[in-house]
């Protein structure tokens, strides 16, 4: 069954991405795969509420908004799922009792939304310099009604779909997925056939991360005296 | 550019040294993890061979209090015995009442809530609120810390901030040919520039701003346009 705009399988949309574009933040990145387009601006470490304060960590906080409507229970779900991810690679304890607040607007919805959040925030955090254990990138799969697996659906592509399997691997040399998420009915052997799209995916992904970062990094330092 | 070494987090570092018992110092961006040396943060790693030093040099806005820094603070009240200042940390940092040149229980300065103090960091880690000085505690000299009168400040990137403070800064010293002006820069990005007259401060104010991402050459030829606008 070919896909809509004609992609392979496992073929990812074009990436694109904007460091450091909101002045008033302490680091910002839009990440865009197609036509979804996520922006995410980062706060931290700044001053924390006493109710959120902790004694040994930061405290990290997620607002996530949809790019039409209000928050719904969706979009606490996918804070939930930034939140949870960046909990661990977040390096907490070099900041105990201060706040990171993590603000991910979607600018533009065409499914595979919650990994471009992922993707967009590791971009926001790398660019505010909090400090992180690794760079983390996501991938979404989908299962089709035939049974056959694509990376990076569409949300035309996702709404006619069986399962939907979204996964994040950090650049460590570990095999244990930083993020997962699975909907739908499915079997064991189409998860692990997701599992390894999306690794693969995001391997591509963070290496289109890499160079983005590099860049900005380079043309900092020509700067310098 | 072939010398530079961009390293992002989650980078393994190759921190081998030609002794096999040497002591390692790991500076900012880098941490110790079961045995090996990663990358935390995005920049260029720098190392220095004979003290066996590494870190990692990224451009941040945030900032994070490190003893012995100067940096610009704005005070927010006086709490007991001392005052609150702003220097745009997490915390807002405490500066004793008697940390000033030549201060004692009689004879103390009185600082007003929103005065401009340039400060160094005399206390800082990331279990206590930080806490600031307005002189060098060994010598007891003020050596330029102190009230900030007049003048304006504002606020830029760190990095930004730290070439400021070369002496060979190309913009200032391509301001400072034709505008006399008097500078504080604090490394918590804060800038206090005084040029006498607001046309004058303002435009020194806004040359500095422009050469965030000009080079040397660059920044003395945007100091000269801005300068003939006059």
């Amino acid at each position: 069954m070919a896909r809509p705009d004609r992609r392979d399988p496992t073929q990812i949309r074009a990436l694109h991405c904007v460091l450091g574009q909101l002045n008033r933040v302490d680091g910002s990145a839009q990440f865009s795969a197609g036509d979804t387009s996520v922006l995410c601006g980062v706060y931290g470490p700044v001053d924390v509420k006493l109710y959120d304060e902790k004694l040994d960590r930061a405290h990290i906080e997620v607002k996530f908004r949809p790019d039409i409507g209000v928050p719904t229970t969706k979009d606490k779900w996918v804070e939930d799922a930034v939140r949870s991810t960046f909990e661990r690679e977040i390096l907490g304890q070099l900041h105990p009792r201060t706040l990171v607040q993590i603000n991910v607007q979607v600018c533009q919805g065409d499914g595979s939304v919650d990994a471009a959040a992922i993707n967009a925030t590791t971009l926001a955090l790398i660019d505010a310099g909090i400090p992180l254990r690794a760079m983390v990138a996501a991938a979404t799969c989908v299962v089709r009604s035939d049974h056959s697996i694509i990376v990076d659906p569409t949300q035309e592509e996702a709404d006619s779909a069986l399962s939907t399997h979204t996964f994040a691997f950090s650049n460590l040399q570990t095999n244990s997925p930083a993020y997962v998420d699975s909907r739908g009915e499915f079997s064991i052997d189409e998860y692990n056939a997701c599992y390894d799209m999306c690794m693969a995916a995001v391997d591509r992904t963070l290496a289109f991360m890499r160079t983005a970062v590099e860049g900005k990094i380079l043309k900092e330092t020509q700067t310098a005296l | 550019m072939a010398d530079v070494k961009v390293v992002v987090p989650g980078d393994a570092i190759d921190t081998h040294t030609e002794e096999e018992e040497s002591v390692l110092r790991l500076g900012p961006g880098l941490i110790q993890q079961a045995g090996k040396v990663n990358a935390i943060a995005a920049g260029v790693l720098h190392a220095s061979s004979d003290t066996n030093h590494f870190w990692v040099v990224g451009n941040r806005r945030r900032y994070v209090p490190a003893e012995g820094e100067p940096v610009v603070g704005v005070v927010l009240g006086r709490h007991g015995e001392g005052y609150r200042v702003d220097i745009g940390s997490a915390h807002d940092a405490l500066l004793p009442l008697l940390a000033f040149e030549g201060a004692t229980r009689r004879n103390k300065p009185n600082l007003a809530v929103g005065a401009t103090v340039y400060a160094r960091v005399s206390v800082a880690n990331e279990m206590m609120d930080p806490e600031l000085e307005c002189f060098n505690s060994h010598t007891g000299k003020s050596e330029g810390y102190g009230e900030l009168t007049q003048g304006f400040t504002f606020k830029c990137s760190l990095g930004m901030a730290r070439r400021l403070l070369n002496a060979k800064a190309p913009v200032l010293n391509a301001l400072g040919d034709q505008v006399p002006f008097e500078a504080a820069v604090g490394v918590n990005g804060r800038v206090w520039i005084n040029a006498g007259a607001p046309e004058k401060t303002i435009l020194v104010v806004n040359a500095i701003k422009n050469s965030e991402y000009l080079d040397g050459k660059q920044s003395k030829q945007m100091v000269k346009e801005l300068l003939g606008k006059q």
